[in-house]
């Protein structure tokens, strides 16, 4: 073959080593075998599932120890619920003692109500802002004491409310009644008005649902005030109407030892792994209110240290003995759950790990090849820059002197 | 057989090395000229007299100068650079859309992901307002990451667009210099010379057109006829056809044949082909996907969020609002709400509920309308913008190293080698000093013999 010139094959091999030099260099600084997508399409594709999975660990890893601490506070709350219960036994079984005058005997109730009061705090409890016992409805305390009248926290002497002030559409105000054992849930419909309100709770007293007598007025305080009934027993009332506010207990209108639940029976879960959930949280009701009805016999040993007799108070004193063990039957469940977060969290940090060793396996760079490639490609680019300045300035006419 | 025959023979010497300088002289002037070809010099000997029984050579003949050419291998020159055009533009505009598919904290995966960890942030939490703030936020954050990708997408294809006018432009005009060439060469040819430099000419021009577009030659008695890949005529002997554009009804230039039909799809090679198959075919399939994923994931979340009930107990309301066709959902896609409580995570109506919230994780793992899941979907599109660029890169690498060796192999033919001239030129340089020293003799010779009878008559 005749050759000519070698210009143009030199500008292509010194380009050509330039490439790989530059390529070497990048991979060393970057520790990246792929830094743009074409480096290798399939591991770029790959690295987007990667780092979707890996976020979806560290996700569950964040979850977890939320979940872990709320359930440590839980957790906490029933074993001191538990510790006054062991306490309201032996104050029942002292109670139960035939030598004892009326007056020690109401002197023991009135501790137990301390204790009563105890237990309805720990129910009460809540974390970062979050009633741990109420079901779903987390925004109120889920056990409030009931009142013979309830009365709204807007309207004031100036500017009372009205039959005629308007609702808002969707707010939702609940009537529970001690008596029935039921509740008026009330739906604020477009063009609802306090008015409206007055006429569900009428309507309702008709239907049984609340004690006969409970009515709703306005108040020389400008409030809206619901009950008493008849019977003066008690109620308690929720509300996130606007024009209404919260709806509190009447001064001086509780009744002591009586607390109604206002949470309801929803169990959240979260999840933890692709396909592990957990339940966060026992409902109120399950855990104090049914079952051995952990308030209910409290209340009851209560009742009759004030109006029994030993043989009642021995009984009533032995029914707390089902609910402790009630108590720690439901807070198995949370034990376990603690447990298997715990595990769970282990086996996500392993995940983790795992993730990000695929990860650098994807798009990372071996660095002592990194290395060898970077001197490699230096030799080739300086021969080949050296091979060219003594190639290119040779010509015959060098020669011809 | 006369002194002056021998006279006229050294003068056609003189005559032939002189010719022979100049052409060399020529070459080494040309040596570094695009698409020269060199000269060969056709020397021949002279027709020889016969006197009697002896054959004489009359000396020689410079019969003309060749440019060496090889047709073959232009043809295979003119073809690799009508690939090489064509991948480098595409080249050149998918490593522009590369890095908006390249994974960083803004892309569309890191943003889909960074959704799903708000939603499951707020299960541990549904009444938390910072956390349904986040939500909120991952979404707009999502719906900026789709809108962008589909913004520079869109600005590449406008580029595109707008590249398209300017290479008609350019091919308009080297079609009408070729065709200007054409009757001068084919001048020459009558006149039984050869076009050399002037085919030259033509050949670097037809080189520049082969990096616009596809093109076919074919030698005609007229000089050379040119019609683009698919047959639409550009250069008839001496007339050229301009190609025309015009605005399409999506707003996109076609081009147009000089008799105005629309030769915008059969466009193939070349920067005007890379370029047209980029904005016709592979950005809009790109466009198309980031559109349906853009739809879908969005109407998924809209069908979650309608099945639960908002802080307040209404029930969902859409997340996302979405134009109403899938085309230009990845454009238009945002986020429907400013308000934290609209976050549809209950299942029952009660603010503390987590419920819903399973309903949006399950949209990452289960498979949208297009039969595939949101990561997988967007994992595909990332695929193919990195394999189709690493397609393109290899083309034009693999085309740029077979233009370096059939250079080389026309450089072999036509390429003009400075020491090779430099030899010629001692060559020649020889050969005219002896035929100058023969001129010399023969003078001497003449005087001897004027000087005879001189001598005689003393």
């Amino acid at each position: 073959m005749r050759v000519t010139t070698m210009v143009p094959d030199i500008q292509y091999g010194i380009q050509q080593s330039e490439q790989a030099l530059n390529t070497a260099l990048q991979q060393l600084t970057t520790s990246k075998r792929v830094n743009q997508l074409s480096d290798d399409p399939a591991a770029s594709a790959s690295m987007v599932l990667s780092l979707n999975a890996s976020a979806r660990v560290d996700r569950y890893t964040s979850n977890a120890s939320a979940v872990n601490s709320r359930m440590q506070t839980a957790d906490t709350a029933l074993n001191s619920v538990v510790t006054s219960l062991t306490q309201a036994i032996t104050l029942g079984t002292e109670g139960a003692n035939g030598t004892l005058s009326i007056a020690n005997r109401q002197a023991i109730a009135a501790q137990l109500q301390g204790v009563l009061g105890n237990v309805i705090a720990q129910a009460n409890v809540s974390y970062q802002g979050t009633y741990l016992f109420g079901g779903s409805s987390t925004t109120t305390p889920p056990f409030i004491q009931a009142a013979t009248t309830v009365t709204s926290s807007r309207g004031t002497v100036a500017s009372p409310l009205a039959l005629t002030t308007a609702l808002t559409t969707g707010s939702t105000t609940t009537i529970q009644d001690a008596a029935t054992g039921q509740s008026l849930v009330f739906h604020a419909a477009a063009g609802d008005t306090i008015g409206t309100l007055q006429t569900a709770i009428a309507s309702a007293v008709t239907a049984g649902t609340l004690s006969a007598g409970t009515t709703a007025s306005i108040n020389a305080n400008g409030n809206l005030s619901i009950g008493p009934n008849t019977a003066s027993t008690g109620l308690v009332a929720t509300s996130n109407e606007p024009a209404l506010g919260a709806m509190n207990a009447g001064p001086g209108t509780e009744i002591a030892g009586q607390y109604l639940y206002t949470g309801n029976s929803t169990v959240n879960s979260v999840q933890v792994g692709d396909t592990t959930n957990v339940k966060i949280n026992i409902p109120g009701n399950q855990l104090f209110t049914q079952g051995a009805n952990v308030i209910g016999t409290l209340q009851n040993l209560i009742n009759t240290l004030q109006n029994g007799t030993t043989t009642t108070i021995g009984a009533a004193a032995s029914a707390l003995n089902a609910a402790v063990d009630y108590v720690d039957q439901q807070r198995a469940p949370l034990g376990s759950t603690m447990n298997q977060l715990n595990s769970q969290e282990n086996y996500l940090s392993q995940e983790s790990l795992s993730l990000k060793t695929q990860q650098s396996s994807l798009v990372g760079v071996d660095i002592s090849k990194a290395a060898t490639d970077l001197s490699q490609a230096e030799v080739i680019h300086s021969a080949t820059l050296a091979a060219a300045a003594k190639i290119l300035p040779q010509t015959l006419l060098d020669f011809l002197r | 057989m006369s002194l002056n025959t021998s006279l006229s023979i050294a003068v056609q010497s003189l005559l032939a090395n002189n010719g022979a300088l100049q052409a060399t002289n020529n070459n080494i002037a040309n040596a570094n000229t695009p698409g020269y070809s060199r000269q060969a010099i056709i020397f021949q000997t002279a027709t020889p007299t016969d006197t009697g029984t002896v054959s004489l050579g009359n000396g020689v003949v410079l019969q003309g100068f060749q440019s060496v050419r090889s047709e073959l291998l232009q043809m295979q020159i003119q073809q690799q650079t009508q690939d090489q055009a064509g991948a480098n533009a595409q080249l050149s505009s998918l490593q522009q859309i590369q890095p908006v598919f390249t994974t960083s904290t803004q892309d569309i995966g890191t943003q889909m992901s960074a959704l799903f960890s708000s939603l499951s942030t707020l299960s541990t939490d549904p009444t938390n307002s910072s956390a349904r703030q986040a939500v909120l936020t991952a979404g707009q954050n999502l719906a900026t990451a789709f809108n962008s990708v589909a913004g520079s997408l869109t600005t590449i294809q406008n580029g595109l667009n707008t590249q398209v006018t300017q290479d008609v432009g350019e091919i308009n005009q080297l079609t009408q210099q070729i065709a200007a060439l054409n009757p001068e060469i084919a001048k020459l040819k009558a006149e039984g010379q050869d076009g050399g430099t002037l085919r030259d000419q033509q050949e670097q021009l037809v080189l520049s057109l082969s990096k616009l577009t596809t093109i076919t030659i074919t030698h005609t008695e007229n000089g050379d006829t040119l019609t683009t890949g698919n047959g639409t005529p550009l250069v008839l002997g001496t007339k050229s056809l301009p190609l025309q554009t015009t605005i399409g009804s999506n707003g996109m230039t076609h081009v147009l044949d000089y008799h105005g039909g629309d030769i915008t799809n059969t466009l193939t090679g070349g920067d005007l082909g890379g370029t047209v198959q980029m904005r016709d075919t592979t950005i809009p399939n790109l466009l198309n996907q980031l559109d349906t994923l853009a739809s879908q994931f969005g109407n998924a979340f809209n069908a979650a969020q309608s099945q639960g009930f908002d802080q307040n107990g209404a029930a969902g309301q859409n997340f996302f609002t979405l134009p109403s066709t899938v085309a230009g959902a990845a454009a238009g896609i945002s986020v429907a709400t400013t308000n934290p409580a609209a976050v549809a995570a209950s299942s029952d109506g009660s603010a503390g509920s987590n419920g819903n919230l399973a309903n949006f994780t399950a949209v990452q793992n289960s498979l949208l309308p297009a039969g595939s899941t949101p990561a997988d979907a967007y994992a595909s599109l990332v695929f193919q913008v990195g394999n189709l660029t690493a397609q393109a890169n290899a083309e034009s690498s693999a085309t740029t190293a077979s233009l370096v060796q059939l250079n080389d192999q026309r450089n072999s033919a036509s390429g003009v080698s400075i020491d090779e001239e430099s030899a010629n030129l001692i060559r020649y340089q020889q050969s005219y000093e002896a035929a100058a020293r023969i001129v010399s003799v023969i003078n001497t010779l003449f005087g001897v013999t004027m000087s005879m009878g001189t001598n005689a008559a003393s």
